[in-house]
Parts: C-alpha cells; sequence; structure tokens
C-alpha cells in the first residue's frame, strides 16, 4: 500500500509526463493530464489517512540512478551555460559538479540510508497543496496552453513539451517533501530546478531565454550552497548517518557544528523562495505562460524553499541564527511589499506579493516558536490556494484582453464581470478578514513579539499590502453608469480549476478551527516539539469549551461568524441592491459631461469632446526598482553574509 | 409634519451655480456665510456638489454655453430639489437682457421655484428666499417632482 | 451571554447617538471659533434625516455594496471594542471597513472619487501601521491582544505607553479627517476635489457614511479611552480631551499634502511607536 502511493505521487508524474510527450493529441492529453489530477489528488488524501510512516525503496538500486541522473542535470547545465554563453550558470554549474564529484569519486562517498523517506505530517501538508492545487493548475493548463498557441500563431504545437514538465514538477516535489536522505533531498531539488528552467525558457524569445538563464544560474548557486552543506556534514561528522534530515532536526547531532550546513542549507531555501536579492529571478519567470507562473508561486518550486527552511527549523532553534533567518524573512516581506505598489504589471504584482508572503513564512521558521510555526504551515496552505487562483485569473484575465498591464484592467467589471467576481474574491483573500492569509498574519503578529525587529516589519508590510491590491482591485472595479451586465462564458478547464479554488478558499477558511486542531497542530509538532499554546485571541476562532465561556468571551465565538459577517457586508447587498434605469446618474464632471449616461466624454475647452482617463497611481519615484533595487539588495546581502558568517564564526 | 420633513427645512444643502453674472450675486451669496449672516445656523451649507445638494442657488442670465451645464447639474440633484434664481439676471435676464449670446432668466432652462429679485440681490433676500423654497421644499416627496 | 447581547444591542443604539452629537458639537465650536453661531448641536441629525428622504441616484451597483461592507465592519469593530476582544483583529476589521471605503470610490469612473480613493489610500498608509503598534504594545504590556485583559490591569496603559498615546493623537488627526489631514474627503464645505472619496455618494448612501463616521468617531474615542480603563471615566475624559484637541487643531491648521501627512506620520508616528515598542522588549523581555 505505502509503496504504491509512493510511486504514484512520485513516478506516476513521470509516467504521465513522458504519455503526454508521445501522444500528440489534445484529447487524449487533456484525458491523461485530467486523469493523473485526480489520481495525485486521491493519492494525496490517501496519505491524510494513512498518517506518518517511513519508507526505503528496494529491488533496484535506486540510489545509482539518483546519482547518475544528478550527473546528467548538471551536465546540461553545463551545456546550457556553454551554448548561451552565460558565464554565471556555467560557473554555478562547476561550482555544483566539481565538488560532487570530488566528494562522490574522490572521497568514495556512498551514502545509503534507511529510511530512505519519511511521511510525517509536514509533509503531508506539502503533498496535500502541491497534489491537489498543483494538478488543478495543470487542468487549467490544457486549454490556457491550446489557446495560447493559437494566440502566438506557433508553427509546430510546443504543448506536448509543456505538458510534460508541467507534470513532471509535481512528481518531483513531491519527491522532495518526503526525502529524508539529504542526497536524494538535493537530486529532487535539482529536478525542480530543471523543470522550472524548462518552462519559463519555454516560449523562446530571447527575453525567455535569458530570464530563464537568470533563474537557473540563481538556483544553481543555491545548488551549490546545498552540494557544500553536504560534504560538510558528511566530513564533520564523518558518515552517511549525519545525512539524514530526521538526524539533523531530531537533535542527534548536536553542537555548533552544525550552524554553518544549516545557515547553507537555509541559504539555498532562499535563493528557491526568490528571497531577497534573489527575487530577481521568480520575476523573470513571469514571462512564462500563466500556468507555470501559478505552479511556480502556489503550489511548486517557492513552496520547496521554504519547505526546507520550515524543515530545517528544529536545527537552528534557539540560537542566532534563527533570529537572523526570522529578520531576513520579514525584511524581504517589508521590502517586496513596498516594491508591490510601483509595479504596472498584475503578474508582477502577484509575484512580488509571493515574494513578500514567503517571506513571512520563512520569518515565522525564524521566529521558531510553536505559535510561529503554525502560522507559516497555515500561511503555506493558505497562499497555495488564494494565489493559484490569483494566478489563474490573470491567466483567464489575460486571455480576455491580451493584456497584463494593470492599467488595460481599467473597467473589467463591466467586461468579464465573472472573472472580476472571482479574483475580487481573490484579493480580499490575500490580505483581510476572514480569510485565511489573514488568520495566517495574525497568528503571525502575535508570535511576532519574540523578534521585535521582526514584528516592525510585519507591521509596515501588511500596511503595504493594503496598499497595492486595493490599489490594482480599484482598477478592475472602475466601471460608468449601465444597467446589467454582459454574460460571460468561460471554458471549463478554465472554470473548473477556478471555481474549485474559490470554494476551497472558503471551506479552508471557515474550516480553520477543525483544521488547526487536527491538522496543523500535528504538522507542528513535526517540526517543534513544545506545547501547543493558542493565542487567546484564537479562543475566539478555535471552540475550546468551558474555559472560554467563563472567561467572559463571547461565547461559542468561531470563525464563521467572521465569513457570516463578510456575507452580510457584501454578499447580499451584491444579491439584492437592485438599481433601476431611472436611478442612474453620471459621475460628476462639473456638469461638462456629453450628455448620455455612460459618458466619460466632457466638453473641454471650445466645445472639443475629450475623453478622460483615469490611471492608477504608482509611486515610482519613491518605491520604484530603480529607487529601492540597491538599498534592498544591499541591506538584504547584509543579512546573509551576517548569517552564514555566523554559522562560520559560531564553528 | 414627520421627522424627514422637518428635517429637510432644517437642513437645506445648496449648490451654487454662476450662469454668467457679474459675480455681484455671488459675493453676496458667500457673504450669507460670514459671519455676520452665517447661514450654517439654519444648517444651510455650501456644496460643491449637486450630488449631495438639495437646493440650486443659481446667479446670472443662462446663455448658450451655460444652458447644457445647468441642466446636467439640475439632473444630478436627487429629488425633491428646489431651484432658486438669485438676482434680476438669474430671473430675466436683467441687465444682459437680448445680449447676443443670452439666453434669458433660468426658467427658459429648468423650473424655477423662487425668485430672488434685487441687483445685486441682498443676503437678507436671499435667506428670506431660502425660507421660502424651504417651505415648498417640505411639501415635496423623495420620488416627485 | 445576556450581557453581552445587551451591550451589544446599546452599543449599536447609543454609539451613532453620541457620534452624531459630537459631530453637531464639532461644527458649533468650529462655528464659534470662527465668530458665528453655528447650527444647532442635533444639526448632524436631521442632515442625517434628511438625506434618508432623498431620491435614491447612483452611478453603479458596485459602489453600493461597498458601502455596506464599510457600516458592516466598521460596527463590527465597535463590537470588538464594547465586548472587549482581541485588539489586533480589531485593527484588521477597521482596515477592511477602511478598504471598503476605498473600493466604493474606486468603483465609478469619476475622477473625483478617484483622487480621494487613492489619498484615502495614503491614510490607510498613514494611520494603519500606528494602530498595528498600538496593539503590539498593549500585547507588549499586558502580554495579551485581549481588550478585556486591559481592563484587568490597575496600572493605566498611559503610563507606560505614553509615546504611543501621541501617536495615536496624530493619526486621529488623519482618521477623523480634519486639518490638516482632511485629505482624501472633508468635513468642510469646500473641498478643491469636490468631496473626494464621497462625491458619487448621494442621499441615503451618503446618509450611511455620515452613520459610519458616527460610529466610527466613537470607535476611535473608545481606543483612546482605553489608555486609561482604571477607572474608565478618566480614559472617557482624555478622549473627550483629545476630541476637543483634534477641533483645535482642525481650526487653526491649514492642509497639508498627502505627501507630507505619509512623511510626518511615519516619520513621527513610527519613531514614537518603535521607540516605545523597543523600550517595553527591553525593560519586561518577552512577555
Ligand atoms: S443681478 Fe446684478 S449683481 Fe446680480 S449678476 Fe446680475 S448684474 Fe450682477
Amino acid at each position: 500500500m505505502e509503496s504504491w502511493m509512493m510511486a504514484i505521487a512520485i513516478l506516476l508524474p513521470l509516467v504521465a509526463g513522458i504519455l503526454v510527450f508521445i501522444i500528440r493529441q489534445y484529447h487524449v492529453q487533456s484525458f491523461i493530464v485530467v486523469l493523473t489530477a485526480i489520481i495525485l489528488a486521491v493519492n494525496s488524501i490517501l496519505f491524510l489517512q494513512q498518517g506518518p510512516f517511513t519508507y526505503s525503496p528496494g529491488g533496484f538500486n535506486w540510489g545509482l540512478m539518483v546519482t547518475i541522473l544528478d550527473y546528467v542535470i548538471l551536465l546540461f547545465y553545463l551545456y546550457v551555460g556553454i551554448s548561451l554563453r552565460n558565464w554565471l550558470v556555467l560557473i554555478f554549474a562547476l561550482t555544483q559538479l566539481i565538488p560532487l564529484a570530488w566528494w562522490e569519486f574522490g572521497m568514495k562517498a556512498h551514502v545509503e540510508l534507511t529510511p530512505a523517506f519519511v511521511v510525517d505530517h509536514l509533509s503531508i501538508v506539502m503533498t496535500l497543496v502541491i497534489s491537489i492545487i498543483g494538478s488543478l493548475i495543470c487542468i487549467y493548463a490544457l486549454r490556457y496552453m491550446y489557446d495560447h498557441e493559437h494566440h502566438t500563431k506557433l508553427a509546430k504545437s510546443r504543448q506536448p513539451r509543456f505538458l510534460f514538465w508541467l507534470v513532471i514538477f509535481l512528481g518531483a516535489m513531491n519527491g522532495l517533501v518526503f526525502a529524508n536522505n539529504l542526497v536524494w533531498l538535493y537530486f529532487f531539488w535539482e529536478v525542480t530546478t530543471l523543470c522550472c528552467f524548462q518552462l519559463i525558457a519555454h516560449d523562446l524569445t530571447k527575453e525567455a531565454i535569458n530570464n530563464a538563464a537568470r533563474a537557473l544560474w540563481m538556483n544553481s548557486l543555491g545548488g551549490t550552497a546545498f552540494v557544500f552543506a553536504l560534504i560538510f556534514l558528511y566530513v564533520t561528522q564523518g558518515g552517511a548517518e549525519a545525512l539524514s534530515v530526521q538526524n539533523i532536526i531530531s537533535g542527534h547531532i548536536t553542537g555548533a557544528v552544525i550552524i554553518l550546513p544549516v545557515a547553507l542549507l537555509c541559504f539555498t531555501g532562499f535563493t528557491k523562495a526568490a528571497q531577497m536579492p534573489f527575487q530577481s529571478w521568480l520575476l523573470g519567470a513571469m514571462v512564462a505562460p500563466t500556468p507555470v507562473s501559478a505552479l511556480l508561486h502556489s503550489s511548486t518550486m517557492v513552496k520547496a524553499g521554504v519547505y526546507l527552511v520550515l524543515r530545517l527549523a528544529p536545527a537552528y532553534a534557539g540560537t542566532h541564527l534563527s533570529t537572523i533567518i526570522a529578520i531576513a524573512g520579514a525584511f524581504t516581506f517589508f521590502a517586496a511589499s513596498g516594491l508591490a505598489i510601483s509595479q504596472t504589471t498584475g503578474k508582477r504584482v502577484l509575484a512580488y506579493s509571493t515574494i513578500a508572503n514567503l517571506g513571512l513564512i520563512i520569518a515565522c521558521a525564524g521566529i521558531n516558536t510553536p505559535l510561529a510555526i503554525a502560522a507559516a504551515i497555515l500561511l503555506i496552505i493558505f497562499h497555495a490556494i488564494s494565489k493559484g487562483l490569483l494566478f489563474l485569473c490573470a491567466g483567464t484575465i489575460e486571455h480576455q484582453i491580451w493584456s497584463r498591464e494593470i492599467e488595460d484592467m481599467e473597467g473589467l467589471a463591466a467586461k468579464a464581470p465573472l472573472t472580476t467576481l472571482i479574483t475580487t474574491v481573490g484579493i480580499l483573500s490575500m490580505f483581510l478578514p476572514p480569510f485565511g492569509m489573514l488568520l495566517g498574519k495574525w497568528l503571525a503578529l502575535e508570535a511576532a513579539y519574540m523578534v521585535p525587529l521582526a514584528a516592525i516589519f510585519f507591521v509596515l508590510a501588511s500596511t503595504l499590502t493594503i496598499v497595492f491590491w486595493t490599489k490594482w482591485l480599484g482598477r478592475l472595479l472602475q466601471v460608468l453608469p449601465k444597467i446589467g451586465w454582459p454574460r460571460e462564458k468561460l471554458s471549463l478547464s478554465y472554470s473548473v480549476p477556478l471555481w474549485l479554488l474559490l470554494i476551497g478558499i472558503f471551506v479552508i477558511g471557515m474550516g480553520v478551527g477543525p483544521i488547526y486542531q487536527n491538522f496543523i497542530l500535528s504538522a507542528t509538532n513535526n517540526v517543534i516539539t513544545g506545547n501547543q499554546i493558542i493565542p487567546i485571541g484564537w479562543h475566539s476562532l478555535i471552540l475550546t469549551g468551558t474555559a472560554f465561556v467563563e472567561k467572559g468571551i463571547l461565547g461559542i465565538f468561531l470563525v464563521w461568524p467572521l465569513f457570516l459577517i463578510l456575507a452580510v457586508a457584501l454578499l447580499l447587498p451584491l444579491l439584492f441592491i437592485g438599481l433601476k434605469p431611472k436611478e442612474l446618474r453620471p459621475v460628476y464632471l462639473c456638469g461638462e459631461q456629453t450628455g448620455d449616461l455612460d459618458t466619460d466624454e466632457w466638453l473641454a475647452e471650445a466645445d472639443v469632446k475629450t475623453k478622460f482617463q483615469l490611471g492608477g497611481y504608482y509611486y515610482q519615484k519613491v518605491l520604484g526598482e530603480k529607487t529601492l533595487d540597491p538599498w534592498v539588495n544591499t541591506i538584504a546581502i547584509v543579512i546573509l553574509v551576517i548569517m552564514l558568517g555566523y554559522g562560520v564564526i559560531i564553528k | 409634519m414627520g421627522l424627514i420633513e422637518k428635517s429637510r427645512i432644517k437642513s437645506p444643502w445648496i449648490l451654487h451655480f454662476d450662469n454668467s453674472s457679474c459675480n455681484g450675486c455671488d459675493i453676496e451669496i458667500l457673504a450669507c456665510l460670514t459671519p455676520l449672516y452665517d447661514v450654517e445656523r439654519f444648517g444651510m451649507v455650501n456644496m460643491g456638489n449637486p450630488k449631495h445638494a438639495d437646493v440650486l442657488l443659481i446667479t446670472g442670465p443662462v446663455n448658450r454655453r451655460t444652458a447644457r451645464v445647468l441642466k446636467n447639474l439640475y439632473a444630478q440633484v436627487p429629488d425633491p430639489k428646489i431651484v432658486i434664481a438669485v438676482g434680476t439676471c438669474a430671473s430675466s435676464g436683467g441687465v444682459f437682457h437680448n445680449c447676443y449670446n443670452v439666453l434669458g432668466g433660468v426658467d427658459k432652462v429648468i423650473p424655477v421655484d423662487v425668485y430672488i429679485p434685487g441687483c445685486a440681490a441682498r443676503p437678507e433676500a436671499i435667506i428670506d428666499g431660502v425660507v421660502l423654497a424651504l417651505q415648498k421644499l417640505a411639501s415635496l416627496r423623495g420620488d416627485k417632482k | 451571554m445576556i450581557d453581552q447581547l445587551i451591550t451589544v444591542i446599546v452599543a449599536l443604539i447609543v454609539a451613532p447617538l453620541i457620534g452624531g452629537l459630537l459631530f453637531g458639537f464639532d461644527r458649533k465650536i468650529t462655528a464659534r471659533l470662527q465668530g458665528r453661531y453655528g447650527p444647532p448641536i442635533i444639526q448632524p441629525f436631521y442632515d442625517f434625516f434628511k438625506l434618508l428622504g432623498k431620491q435614491h441616484i447612483a452611478v453603479s451597483k458596485l459602489q453600493f455594496i461597498w458601502i455596506y461592507g464599510y457600516l458592516t465592519f466598521m460596527v463590527v469593530s465597535l463590537l470588538f471594542l464594547v465586548l472587549k476582544l482581541d485588539i489586533l483583529l480589531l485593527v484588521f476589521l477597521l482596515g477592511f471597513a477602511g478598504v471598503c471605503f476605498v473600493l466604493g470610490a474606486f468603483s465609478t469612473k469619476s475622477p473625483y472619487a478617484h483622487f480621494g480613493a487613492n489619498r484615502e489610500l495614503l491614510q490607510i498608509l498613514a494611520y494603519e501601521p500606528v494602530l498595528l503598534f498600538l496593539a503590539l504594545g498593549v500585547y507588549a504590556q499586558n502580554g495579551s491582544f485581549l481588550i478585556s485583559e486591559i481592563f484587568k490591569q490597575d496600572k493605566p496603559l498611559l503610563f507606560t505607553l505614553w509615546p504611543l498615546f501621541i501617536a495615536v493623537l496624530f493619526i486621529l488627526t488623519i482618521k477623523m479627517r480634519k486639518s490638516p489631514f482632511d485629505i482624501s474627503t472633508s468635513h468642510h464645505a469646500h473641498q478643491e476635489i469636490v468631496r473626494g472619496t464621497v462625491t458619487e455618494y448621494s442621499g441615503p448612501y451618503y446618509a450611511l457614511i455620515q452613520l459610519v463616521e458616527w460610529y466610527e468617531l466613537v470607535l476611535l474615542l473608545g481606543i483612546i479611552a482605553l489608555f486609561w480603563t482604571n477607572p474608565l471615566w478618566v480614559g472617557i475624559l482624555i478622549a473627550l480631551g483629545a476630541f476637543i484637541l483634534e477641533l483645535l487643531i482642525d481650526n487653526i491648521a491649514a492642509r497639508l499634502t498627502a505627501r507630507w501627512m505619509v512623511r510626518l506620520s511615519w516619520s513621527v508616528g513610527l519613531v514614537l511607536g518603535i521607540i516605545n515598542i523597543a523600550y517595553l522588549y527591553l525593560t519586561k523581555g518577552v512577555a
């Protein structure tokens, strides 16, 4: 049973990927992808039911295969570096390849570990996110790529190749979150980097290739740190046993000597999670077709980064490294939120928001109290759902107006009401109560006082968050006086993932109490053992019985009353307020509008009809990338240097 | 008299629109806001926005250019509303009567409820006119007119 | 449970009465300061009922949805205060109310509302961090975000949180939209951007906005009263004092630009907040 579940989670995507690559018919491909998606989702739920277990595959020399594939991938990077004449790619491929070869062949390191895979609650949370949300995005990609190729008028369809990498990605991610053997983890890590590279480069424009190369070298830099951490652990601890994730985090290896490799691994996590100063690869990844962005941002790739940092939390608990990580994450949260305000492209706003929220999650890991870890896990789940939804919305919008610019989305509510509605809920769910992201943020703020500097960054960043989301939403909603909405039809491949994710936001948001108790708490216990203190404020969300009524707080007050309030506030008016045509008036233009109701023309001087235009504010002089990037990157680099320097000194 | 009707008398918000007056009447309207006359004691407030106004105070004769603007503004004032023509010009065209670009008094374009004569209309007269208008306002219903 | 229900109902009814009277008082004081007689103190209620009786006119359906959200979330924030629940969530809910207000203005293609909305966003940017810092300060002092916990303490918050108190006074001006920060919309008749955020609301919906403002005023003064909860009447007096101080500032100050507002509040408010929290952290450690 367990071996089957494992095989499905990791190998089925590979098989499906190869199948869609060979079979080039749209319908057959769709069938395969949808089937894989369903199986993966069901499989992940089985994992949930099964609970934690350990597993080591037998019958085949998997270790050898991993080693061989490692070198294949690295040699491919070398090839990419040479063929693109991109020296950074080349250098960082070599810095991985040479030490690895020296270690494995020169030192004859042989790492064979049992168990090779450890499934615990944290991995189960991750696999649920990957398998369900990732699968939905793959389904979405089917139709999206069809439209995309139609629009770009490609001669020969590259869709099979695209789907191949997309589906494999899920398998690699599943492997990554289950792996206990650090060498295998490294292998899956490299596979995700490879998939990411291939998907970003998919359109084969100059920009796409450049950005893909940037993603590649930055992640290879992270990979290099990973390799060094491996070797360091192996050498100083004298053996393969040191390369088991469980051993590292359960305190079997103690003492200051572990700090440096852990710091290196966290550095690797930072690169993958696109933390400052590595944000540029994720921003560059925006050139890829939108499903890729959705996948990278919500359920895969960047989540691997935060997973690694979170996973290692016990290893650095109680050290200054923990505080430094908290500050680094909080700083990214703050800086990325600020930069998001100046972005004029929808997808870039989303990208900065992702970077910011990953920073928040990493900061929570750094704060390293049970509460903060719980917040981090909650945020991973909610962020995956909301961000997945928002990217799919961005893709849908893009395929309706063929633009990614926020200014072009002006008045979308009048053109595509359904998409706008879903986008609105998605955006609101990112930063407002009672939605999950805010609950996570709330928990994070309650925990943040441990590291006051992080708390200050949290406060500033959450304010900035309000500004950039509201600003964008405002552009969508800007409509002229008109009665009635046009009917909007979405293809099934678009609407099913959209609606499912939308429902997911509400179901998981409302069920946060039970989910927290049954699910997050045990996942938190996997990361950090200690007393589970639920903050008192949260008693209002989680039913804790009589003790709580005695405290004199309003009786049984779960999170759903907040949803009820939301419904009263927005849903009821939406459904029940009618507007009669005779009640409509044009907007106030000093009486100079040209007659009709839904006019945006007025008579300027000499009675010339002039269309007035409104634009969003982006504050680019103050908050633009040109102004802020040098500062932000400098500070981030300083923090990273301190982080690694601390590891070196402690040793 | 119901609560809403009473409130209507107690809280007339004014939109002041100048067609093409000589600015004499406008200055008198502003004089009403000064401490000497202080119309705010009657709850009168000068609004810059037709959507918030109850009373349109119009000065000067209507000309070809302003007629359209006046109509637009009038349409944007929610019912019940009252139009007051302030000054001789607004009432009939006054000294501008028969000018090449002048249509005449405000009532050439929109229905007027109260005429306040005078060149310029004195603040006392304006206040008196508004009070007169309020009595009419109280009897109006929201959906009529 | 019954007690709480009664509290809720009383708060729902009494808060707007107090808020409306305070606004009437505001207009009276302002008039007196300008050498005028001023409207009766219950003038805001006349305005409110008159607006209720006016015709519904509208620019788009969307703007109403958001205005109901504005009302609901403001009321819920107030209930969080009177029921002595979590102050952090209160600030977040208040933030939602603010966002609804902005979105209501954004949902019309009106240049004036658009101006107002963008400026209101800057106002949020200016006041939100200070409110969040206040919540953090309360946590630092009491080890809990619960308002009921504040009431249990003998020592008033004002003693340890006085820098934050000054910061909150500062943002009270922004939140009440009084000069020098009446930037997004103004209570005074004349306004160079017509009426900013509320330009496109009229009749009953404008009345609704006034209602929200009353609730908001009571909520803000209530938050200020939290600085001295034992006995509460001292806190209420402090809040009223703060209100009168705001009126005074309103009448003697000219308007600043939005940019200055953000600069000032991010420098003054944040510095005070950070100093306060750093001080508490250093003296008390982690609660
Ligand atoms: S009535 Fe007299 S004062 Fe008034 S606008 Fe006409 S000319 Fe000027």
